[in-house]
């Protein structure tokens, strides 16, 4: 640790970073534009200057390694001219796009011209005109007059997915972003860039001109589309209720936690997969309960009934070997272990199965080749994912549970519902409208990861909580719900249902039972 | 400073086919490598070097000797010398007559600053333009490859060297060291952030030792007759001899070599035949575009780093630009600017866009619509790139754009006003 100055304040900060990372600990933030955390400092906004005692020259926060003793001043007239001198070229060669521009209340230039700018412009000769529109492959535009050249697009291309499709074209105020040779943008990784971009210069089609980002609420989540369990924002438009608009959610973003920036090359991004596959969050989704015979609305708890007075129909008859399940690894952590506490523990069901999900092609980012979000947590919990047989769950069968939360894979269900029909009662616990669900006698719908709170474990082994963004629709409820109200109601151990009212209340149960969780 | 003064790399500019290795020999080339390898260590030369107060001929008037000893001896990287042969600064060519006229001399001092530093693998980055020059020096590596003065194992000593000639594609910033090294790897020539400097990591990212033809040329003498004689030449902290490249409205433009200190006013007057026509002097630019101009009150200066840089200018390239009152000085103003503009790599926000505005500005100002602020603005957009880019051409604009407004800021303002036009 070395003792430093900022602003005569002293602070103890670890020998070789930056004075910009020393000054963010202090909680004194040093306006940048090229600076990511990433990568390594490029030094050409030129944004981040700041005054150090004893030397000739302002210097550069981001690039500049802090000395015992050094005196740093980040708010001196000098420094502060200095910014102003960089916003000021800036804007001299912008478009000033801010009222069609999507950036536009997110964007660094914007941020930093009202903090640290606030000048009159005396620009009085013609801006270069640049192309608006560049194509530059999987939906993303570039708008050359709204870049500023801080050149981070080029080098996440560089860095990051090394698969360095843009490059930096011509010179001087003629410098422009390009793609080489029509070799357009083509990796799993490209929609960082509009994160990643500081102004409005790079944006995608899925969310150009669809909404103002001031109008989204981001919550907190995690990504359900493979293993890692990427942390993210569902960015929607609050208190609308489903239908009244088309879409709820317009934008999955990366949400970075400290965990994420101990692990520089991959804890910032999120891969496309699940950037922009999100509308199965509202692409057929499951509103009301629905029983076949009397095909009438059910109320909750008289679905609740209905599947208890199933299992207990097989208690009496002493024949819960008749009773089987098939569970997935698209449930939380905490529903699962309530399935494995109900089915396995209190019925003493043999027959819990999981159906093998297709496994696809990983990258050496971030994607796995599991693309389900708790293949871990179902093993911690104590599922042999393998050990049960498609035909030992069906052999003797009167009773089926099925619960099918991915959106995806539908080929797996498809496959089983042959035999699913023959079984003489099933049950559906699903999010989505589909098929097979009328053949089903009884169908709950349920909720999607975004809806619900519980936690994932990754496939590094991070148990990673998060809470529910968006209301699940209609008389969809999260499974944990489901799955409490039906232990309840089943009898066999009320008690321990009863104490259970929220998923972190079923944590602290699994935390005590299994050591994993527990940790 | 009455004595004649003795031409040191000029001194046999006039013999014939002075650029064949047979010539070059007959008149002592050579000798002193051949010497040095066999009596000197290399830290022996370093320190010959070191003490001769040689200074880059480059700009930036870095000591050569220092520069040298940056370099880490420990590392198990290979280690390279790049020599400067872009010479793009404007007023600037006096590499092009050393290169030409006496190839040899320059190779001589390559062998021996690697040698010194011991690097095996040299290269000679020239400017593109120089397309014969780049034959010629090709040619004299073969002959001195033959020899035995380049290669393996030269001159017996168990030393290798290995040079390479390569040619630059017309961009003044690849002039710059670190864009040079970019360019050299087959990059953009976009200069890099230091620190690390190239004595660290430079060349595929191995120590790197990069210096002016001019500079390399000295070497030979300096290690022949020694350190003191060289500071002789010269003054003490800045020795030798600098052949200065006089261009512009006087009778005799071309290149001089003359003492370091030598006084400017002499170089004008007396070397260079003073002025064209009998007109009157106007302004001065001592040192290639780059450095602030001169009124003639100013220019009873010596021609060494720090007397320039005590006038607020710089030595720089020893390139100088004489203007006489014929030249209107929005003229030299917009060649400045547009120059400039034209050549920023566009890597940082400063220069990119400073050097552009302004140009606008003096072409509009030059167009008839110049306004009465323009001036004030243009002062106040170089002060904002002044010391605050990447690399240092946001200076080399900055700080000529600023001297020539502040200078002959009445003659602007009339021209703004209309009086002249
Ligand atoms: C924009 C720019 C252009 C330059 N062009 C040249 C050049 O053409 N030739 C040269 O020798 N040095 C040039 N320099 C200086 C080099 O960066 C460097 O300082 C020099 O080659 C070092 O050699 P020296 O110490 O022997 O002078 C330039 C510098 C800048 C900033
Ligand atoms: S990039 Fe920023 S400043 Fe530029 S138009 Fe968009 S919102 Fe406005
Ligand atoms: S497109 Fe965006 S990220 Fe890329 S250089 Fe321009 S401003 Fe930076
Ligand atoms: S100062 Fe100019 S030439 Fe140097 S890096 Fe910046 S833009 Fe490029
Ligand atoms: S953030 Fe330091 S130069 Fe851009």
């Amino acid at each position: 640790m070395v003792e430093i100055f900022i602003n005569d304040r002293s602070i103890k900060v670890p020998e070789g970073i930056t004075v910009l990372k020393a000054a963010e600990r202090a909680g004194i933030h040093i306006p940048h534009i090229c600076y990511h955390e990433a990568f390594a400092p490029e030094g050409s906004c030129r944004m981040c200057l700041v005054e150090i005692e004893g030397h000739l020259c302002l210097e550069l926060a981001c690039a500049t390694q802090v000395k015992e003793g050094m005196k740093v001043f980040t708010e001196t007239e000098n420094v502060r001219q200095a910014r102003q001198g960089v916003l000021e070229f800036l804007l001299a060669e912008h478009p000033m796009d801010c009222p069609i521009c999507d950036k536009a209340g997110e964007c660094t230039l914007q941020d930093y011209y009202e903090q640290y700018g606030l000048f009159e412009s005396t620009f009085m000769e013609q801006k270069e005109r640049k192309d608006k529109n560049v194509p530059l492959g999987k939906g993303l535009i570039l708008d050359r007059e709204r870049c500023v050249l801080c050149t981070r697009c080029v080098r996440f291309l560089r860095d990051i997915t090394q698969t360095e499709e843009l490059g930096v074209f011509e010179r001087g105020v003629y410098s422009e972003i390009g793609i080489f040779d029509q070799r357009l943008i083509d990796n799993n990784y490209a929609g960082n860039l509009t994160e990643l971009c500081p102004v409005g210069a790079i944006t995608d089609k899925d969310f150009r001109f669809k909404t103002r980002n001031w109008f989204l609420e981001k919550g907190a989540s995690i990504c359900p589309l493979c293993s890692r369990g990427c942390n993210i924002f569902i960015e929607h438009h609050p208190g609308f209720a489903r239908f009244d608009v088309p879409k709820r959610v317009y934008r999955i973003t990366s949400r970075v936690t400290s965990r994420e920036k101990d692990q520089k090359e991959k804890g910032y991004w999120i891969c496309d997969i699940g950037r922009y596959g999100y509308s199965y969050m509202d692409q057929d989704r499951a509103e009301k309960i629905v029983l076949k015979q009397g095909d009438s609305a059910l109320d909750p708890k008289k679905a609740v009934t209905y599947a208890a007075d199933q299992v207990k129909k097989l208690i009496y008859k002493n024949k819960l070997n008749r009773l089987g399940v098939i569970s997935n690894t698209w449930l939380t952590n905490e529903e699962l272990f309530l399935v494995k506490k109900i089915f396995t523990e209190n019925l003493e069901s043999q027959k819990v199965f999981f159906p093998t999900t297709a496994q696809r092609e990983a990258d050496d980012l971030l994607l796995t080749s599991d693309r389900t979000p708790n293949k871990k947590g179902a093993q911690e919990i104590g599922f042999s994912l393998e050990a049960i047989s498609e035909g030992q769950v069906f052999d003797g069968t009167e009773l089926l549970f099925v619960f099918w939360a991915s959106p995806f894979d539908l080929d797996q269900l498809t496959g089983l519902m042959s035999k699913i029909k023959e079984v003489q009662t099933k049950i559906l616990f699903t999010p989505f409208e589909r098929e097979w669900n009328k053949d089903f006698d009884l169908v709950i719908p349920t909720a999607v990861p975004a809806e619900k709170a519980g936690s994932f474990t990754n496939e590094d082994e991070r148990i990673q909580h998060f809470g529910p963004v968006l209301y699940s629709p209609g008389q969809a409820r999260a499974e944990w719900e489901w799955l409490v109200s039906l232990g309840k109601e089943i009898k066999v151990d009320f008690k321990s249902y009863a104490r259970l009212s929220s998923p972190f209340d079923v944590f602290q149960m699994m935390k005590k039972k299994i050591k994993f969780f527990g940790k | 400073m009455n004595k004649v003064p003795e031409k040191v790399l000029t001194q046999n500019f006039g013999v014939e086919h002075l650029f064949k290795i047979d010539v070059y020999m007959k008149k002592g080339g050579y000798k002193t490598l051949k010497k040095v390898i066999k009596e000197l260590k290399p830290e022996e030369v370093l320190n010959e070097v070191k003490a001769a107060h040689l200074r880059g001929r480059g700009g930036a008037g870095f000591p050569a000797g220092v520069k040298w000893s940056f370099v880490p001896q420990d590392a198990d990287k290979p280690k390279y010398l790049c020599v400067n042969a872009d010479e793009g600064e404007p007023g600037t060519f006096k590499d092009r007559y050393i290169m030409s006229h006496n190839p040899h001399m320059l190779l001589e001092g390559i062998v021996l600053t690697s040698y010194a530093v011991g690097i095996h693998h040299a290269f000679i980055y020239i400017r593109g333009e120089y397309e014969n020059i780049a034959r010629r020096l090709e040619r004299a590596i073969l002959e001195a490859e033959k020899k035995g003065f380049v290669g393996k194992n030269l001159l017996n000593s168990g030393f290798d060297l290995q040079i390479t000639v390569h040619r630059g594609a017309g961009a003044y910033i690849c002039g710059e060291e670190t864009a040079l090294l970019e360019s050299l790897e087959g990059k953009r020539g976009h200069p890099r952030l230091k620190p690390p400097f190239p004595a660290a990591v430079g060349l595929f990212q191995c120590p790197t030792v990069i210096n002016n033809v001019e500079t390399l040329s000295n070497v030979p003498y300096i290690l022949e007759k020694g350190a003191d004689w060289f500071i002789q030449q010269g003054i003490p902290e800045d020795g030798g001899t600098r052949i200065f490249g006089v261009s512009g409205k006087v009778k005799n433009p071309g290149i001089y070599e003359l003492p370091v200190g030598s006084s400017l006013k002499e170089l004008i007057f007396k070397h260079a035949g003073g002025m064209k026509s009998n007109k009157k002097l106007k302004a001065v630019i001592p040192g290639g575009l780059s450095s602030p101009i001169l009124k003639p009150d100013e220019i009873d200066i010596p021609m060494d780093c720090e007397s320039l840089m005590k006038a607020d200018s710089m030595l720089g390239s020893g390139a100088v630009i004489v203007l006489d009152e014929g030249v209107a000085i929005i003229d030299v103003l917009r060649k400045v600017t547009q120059f400039y503009s034209h050549e920023s790599c566009g890597q940082c926000t400063p220069c990119r866009i400073g050097n552009s505005w302004i140009h606008k500005t003096v072409q509009r100002i030059y167009q008839g619509k110049g306004k009465k602020q323009d001036l004030d603005t243009i002062q106040r957009l170089a002060s904002n790139m002044l010391a605050k880019t990447l690399c240092p051409l946001g200076d080399a604009a900055a700080m000529p754009i600023l001297a020539i407004v502040k200078k002959f800021r009445k003659e602007l303002e009339s021209f703004i006003q209309g009086t002249i036009k």
